[in-house]
């Protein structure tokens, strides 16, 4: 059976989305059958990336209970020169939508996660997707541990900005740990960073985090520049960012 | 009828209900015993008690690992449990019949076995 990747960070704006995006085509291009759901319900973002703005049925419908998983589903392949399948499932970003799943209470919150916890039979079960990658919203939100309790791994993005670092270490402590969830470090935006690093770096983030480091990723200009319109792992394959998200997807395929 | 008599006819049926009822004994027990271990405060039954991430992430950590279990499994029995958390199905019935007693879970018979399960959806909402 496949896996589930929860994409999380203590703080926005780590590049969650940038790194879900582009993990979901890495694996598409290595011709696995990958699933790619925005979780991130307050401020949705992949129907913007991806750019889909419209959908028969949103994941809000999908946890409210009004529309099967099927429904939600957008193929992506033919878009995407890739040999596996890329689909995706869209959160709606109207701001209706948004106060909406704003609002919900515990009993929600539950029947949410069980909804989600079915996503493994539904999707890696019987329609055999290898990955389900779930981009979250950052922080402590119910969306966001929902995904996280439902996952086999878990990566978390995260900056040296050091209340960044205090935050990760802490989510770490006291959350991942605490659901016994594999985890994986992608340190991103990192200034300098050299493409390949060396082992004195790697255990001394390993020190820090006392967790395993799945990558490091170095402050790109092209990818900045980029602002959103490039998914770089589609269409710059030979970009040194898609290189290590090609390093990243191998390393979790052992994982 | 003499007792005698009864023992002779129904041996067999006599000695799987004492069977049965030292099973839901020692299921009893068990409960009992780790009532002791861990103390009352956490057995308290609550009349609305969703088992949302919230109050998995408030649990003691031995709670945490049982309900987290049932809720990957959708519905599992104690030896279930156990096998997936390699502890003893023993300390995992007991454990599943705290989390019962604390309204996070239910618990239901299907002849000798007993299934643990966490309702989400309410047959109100359902129709």
């Amino acid at each position: 059976m496949g896996k589930i990747i929860a994409v999380h960070s203590y703080k926005g704006g780590t590049g969650k989305t940038l790194l879900s995006v582009n993990l979901a085509a890495t694996f598409a291009k290595q011709g696995k059958k990958v699933c790619l759901f925005d979780l991130d319900f307050r401020a949705p973002s992949l129907f913007t990336v991806l750019k889909v703005e419209k959908a028969d049925c949103w994941l809000n419908d999908y946890l409210n209970g009004t529309c099967g998983i099927e429904k939600v589903l957008i193929d992506l392949s033919n878009k995407a020169q890739n040999k596996g399948g890329l689909y995706i499932g869209l959160a709606n970003p109207s701001t209706e939508a948004i106060r909406d799943m704003s609002s919900k209470d515990r009993k929600w919150e539950m029947r949410a996660l069980g909804r989600i916890l079915a996503l493994r039979n539904s999707l890696l079960g019987d329609k055999s997707f290898d990955y389900l990658i779930l981009d979250t919203s950052p922080g402590l939100q119910y969306s966001s541990i929902n995904a996280i309790v439902s996952a086999d791994i878990v990566l978390v993005a995260t900056t040296f900005d050091r209340s960044d670092v205090n935050g990760t270490k802490l989510m770490l402590r006291e959350l991942y740990d605490l659901f016994e969830k594999k985890t994986e470090i992608v340190l991103n935006k990192v200034f300098d960073a050299p493409l390949k690093t060396g082992k004195d770096m790697q255990t001394k983030l390993k020190d820090i985090y006392q967790a395993p480091i799945l990558g490091i990723i170095p402050c790109f200009c092209d990818v900045l520049k980029a602002e959103g319109n490039i998914i770089f792992a589609q269409e710059k394959p030979e970009h040194p960012f898609s290189k290590l998200l090609d390093e990243m997807a191998s390393r979790i395929n052992t994982v | 009828m003499s007792n005698q008599e009864i023992l002779g006819r129904k041996p067999v049926q006599i000695l799987e209900k004492i069977k049965e009822n030292l099973e839901k004994l020692n299921e009893k027990m068990e409960v009992m015993i780790e009532l002791q271990k861990h103390g009352r405060n956490e057995m308290q039954p609550l009349p609305d008690a969703p088992l949302d991430v919230m109050t998995l992430l408030s649990m003691p950590d031995h709670l945490r690992k049982t309900a987290m279990t049932v809720c990957r499994l959708g519905r599992a029995t104690a030896e279930e449990v156990s096998e997936q958390t390699h502890r003893a199905r023993a300390v995992e019935s007991a454990y599943l019949n705290q989390l019962v007693t604390m309204g996070h879970m239910q618990k239901e018979r299907n002849g000798r076995k007993a299934y643990f399960y966490v309702e989400r959806e309410t047959k109100k909402e359902e129709t």
